[in-house]
């Protein structure tokens, strides 16, 4: 039971990255690869602020995602004017620059040791001891991110964002300051990424810079290449089925040592039949190109 | 004053002079026409104009007021629109979406706006449902709001393009060959709606190389070759003249 709360829990947390990575890839046509740095950023500035200035867990949920969306600024303004395998180059300088420092600066965040003893989240005078009451605010947070995120991509602000993935020179000519939608959207996905850091830290209450790699990034663009971009069920499909694979693997029986690497070739195969025979992702409207 | 006016305008790509000293006026109310051969030069004085390109030597006035070197969306909002030779419509948004983003000034083009004034910005959506349709009924696409943009002909989707730089509003409107390949039947709605536009007072300048267009519905004609402004006037004095007969209509 402690087990399905878990799965549950990372479900809602990887829900929140797959539907706000997909703003900037399925919605902006935007291939990030540093989604898991505002995702440790996030994770990290929650956590110092609870440890070392004793902030109760919501307002520093709340600085954790200002912090990271003017992270995002300082990182969009330059590499946005960058287009296609520029921009995706960029994130990936960004990327590696973020786990560099997390790993790094150990004076603040403990290096490879890692930050642990996260004190417990509490929400309204309510302290989310159990797995279960944590779960219960994983999925209230994961619905009003993703009903926020629904909101975004249907409103005109996210018509315009659909419009730059078609034809930028098309919608700048139409009097859309593109650049300006870019950074906004670029902002808006690394604050819900921040959110699902905050998550993150106030459910394990340990983090430490392998959490947030490159190979996490990857992962996370898997999950909604895999479920389908440019819309809501397709991240959410991509959360569920990367997240319950593992899980549906280990009761076939294959050893310890065996299944996370099975895991990994399982997950290229799918990439390599759903871009052969379904370049749009199971339940997607867009194909990344 | 013109409308728009380009003086002495260069445009050079390395050692090659795409653009050389190029000087046109255009009026308000009329519609003018580039012609000339390929490689004169009259797409890049569109680039010029909706500013993908910044003249290397020159300036482009609109209204009087210098607007050469400004981003495109600036152009745009200014009121200079551009329907491009490819066409360029959003292939994988509905024929409404490519007409309803071209509207200006949208308050739910603010992520913010779209959340906290949500009940306000459906409101705004809901009247533009009501003139995305008045013009797509404007244009012969009435019916097919709900098409991916992709799924129309090149005909429709020129016409689809119209219909959004009537929906932007704009003052001028650049047309690089809005009537190359597409049927005739298509081929007079569009100088339709040209008319139309123009006879609103709306500025009209479109490349073309159909003549019998040029005569009959162009009000100024600026023949264009090697990258200079070789003759302008009246479309048939400058169709009439033994420059242009040699250098483009090979009489």
């Amino acid at each position: 039971m402690t087990y399905a709360l878990h799965v549950l829990n990372m479900i809602s947390i990887y829900a929140i990255l797959a539907l706000s990575l997909n703003l900037l890839v399925g919605y902006t046509g935007l291939l990030s690869l540093s989604h898991a740095a505002f995702y440790g950023i996030g994770a990290y500035i929650c956590s110092l602020l609870m440890m070392k200035l004793s902030f109760p867990f919501l307002p520093a949920m709340l600085l954790s995602i200002v912090g990271a969306v003017a992270i995002s600024f300082l990182i969009s303004l330059p590499s946005l004017r960058l287009r296609g395998d520029y921009f995706v180059l960029a994130s990936l300088g960004f990327q590696i620059i973020v786990f560099s420092v997390l790993y790094n600066c150990v004076e603040l965040t403990q290096g490879p040791f890692g930050i642990s003893d996260i004190p417990r989240p509490s929400v309204f005078g309510l302290t989310l001891t159990s797995a279960g009451s944590y779960l219960a605010f994983s999925v209230v947070v994961a619905a009003v991110c993703g009903g926020l995120l629904y909101l975004i991509g249907q409103s005109p602000f996210g018509r315009v964002l659909k419009a730059i993935r078609e034809d930028e020179i098309a919608a700048e000519s139409l009097g859309k300051r593109v650049s300006q939608f870019k950074v906004i959207a670029f902002a808006i996905a690394a604050g819900f990424a921040a959110v699902a850091g905050t998550v993150f830290a106030g459910y394990l209450r340990y983090i430490d810079p392998t959490s947030f790699t490159l190979v996490e990034s990857i992962f996370i663009l898997s999950i909604i290449i895999i479920g389908g971009t440019g819309n809501v069920t397709g991240p959410l499909t991509g959360t569920a089925l990367m997240l319950l694979l593992p899980e549906a693997l280990s009761f076939l029986g294959i050893p310890d040592n065996i299944a996370p690497n099975l895991r990994q070739v399982i997950y290229g195969v799918l990439i390599i039949l759903i871009m052969r025979y379904r370049p749009q992702g199971l339940m997607g409207e867009y194909r990344y190109q | 004053m013109s409308k728009l006016e380009l003086q002495n305008v260069t445009k050079a790509f390395g050692g090659v002079l795409a653009v050389d000293g190029a000087s046109l006026a255009f009026d308000e109310g009329k519609v003018s026409a580039l012609i000339g051969p390929n490689g004169a030069g009259k797409t890049t004085i569109f680039n010029l104009i909706s500013g993908l390109l910044c003249p290397t030597e020159g300036d482009v006035y609109y209204d009087g007021k210098k607007i050469s070197g400004f981003a495109p969306w600036r152009v745009s909002q200014a009121g200079v629109g551009r329907l491009f030779q490819d066409v360029r419509v959003f292939d994988r948004l509905t024929v409404r979406d490519n007409v309803s983003m071209a509207f200006k000034g949208q308050k739910g083009e603010s992520a913010i706006m779209s959340i906290i004034k949500r009940w306000q910005v459906s409101r705004e959506e809901k009247e533009l449902r009501g003139r995305v349709e008045e013009l797509l009924e404007s244009v012969g696409l009435a019916g097919r709001e709900d098409e991916l943009a992709v799924d129309l002909s090149y005909g429709q989707q020129k016409l689809l393009a119209l219909a959004r730089l009537l929906a932007a509003e704009m003052d001028v409107l650049l047309l690089d060959e809005p009537t190359a390949g597409v049927n005739p039947r298509m081929v007079d709605k569009i100088l339709e709606l040209v008319r139309k536009v123009v006879a609103g007072g709306k500025t009209v300048i479109i490349i073309e190389h159909n003549m019998n267009v040029v005569r009959e519905h162009v009000d100024v004609a600026f023949f264009m070759n090697e990258g200079r402004v070789a003759f302008s006037g009246e479309p048939n004095a400058v169709l009439a003249a033994p420059q242009v007969k040699t250098a483009y209509l090979r009489m």
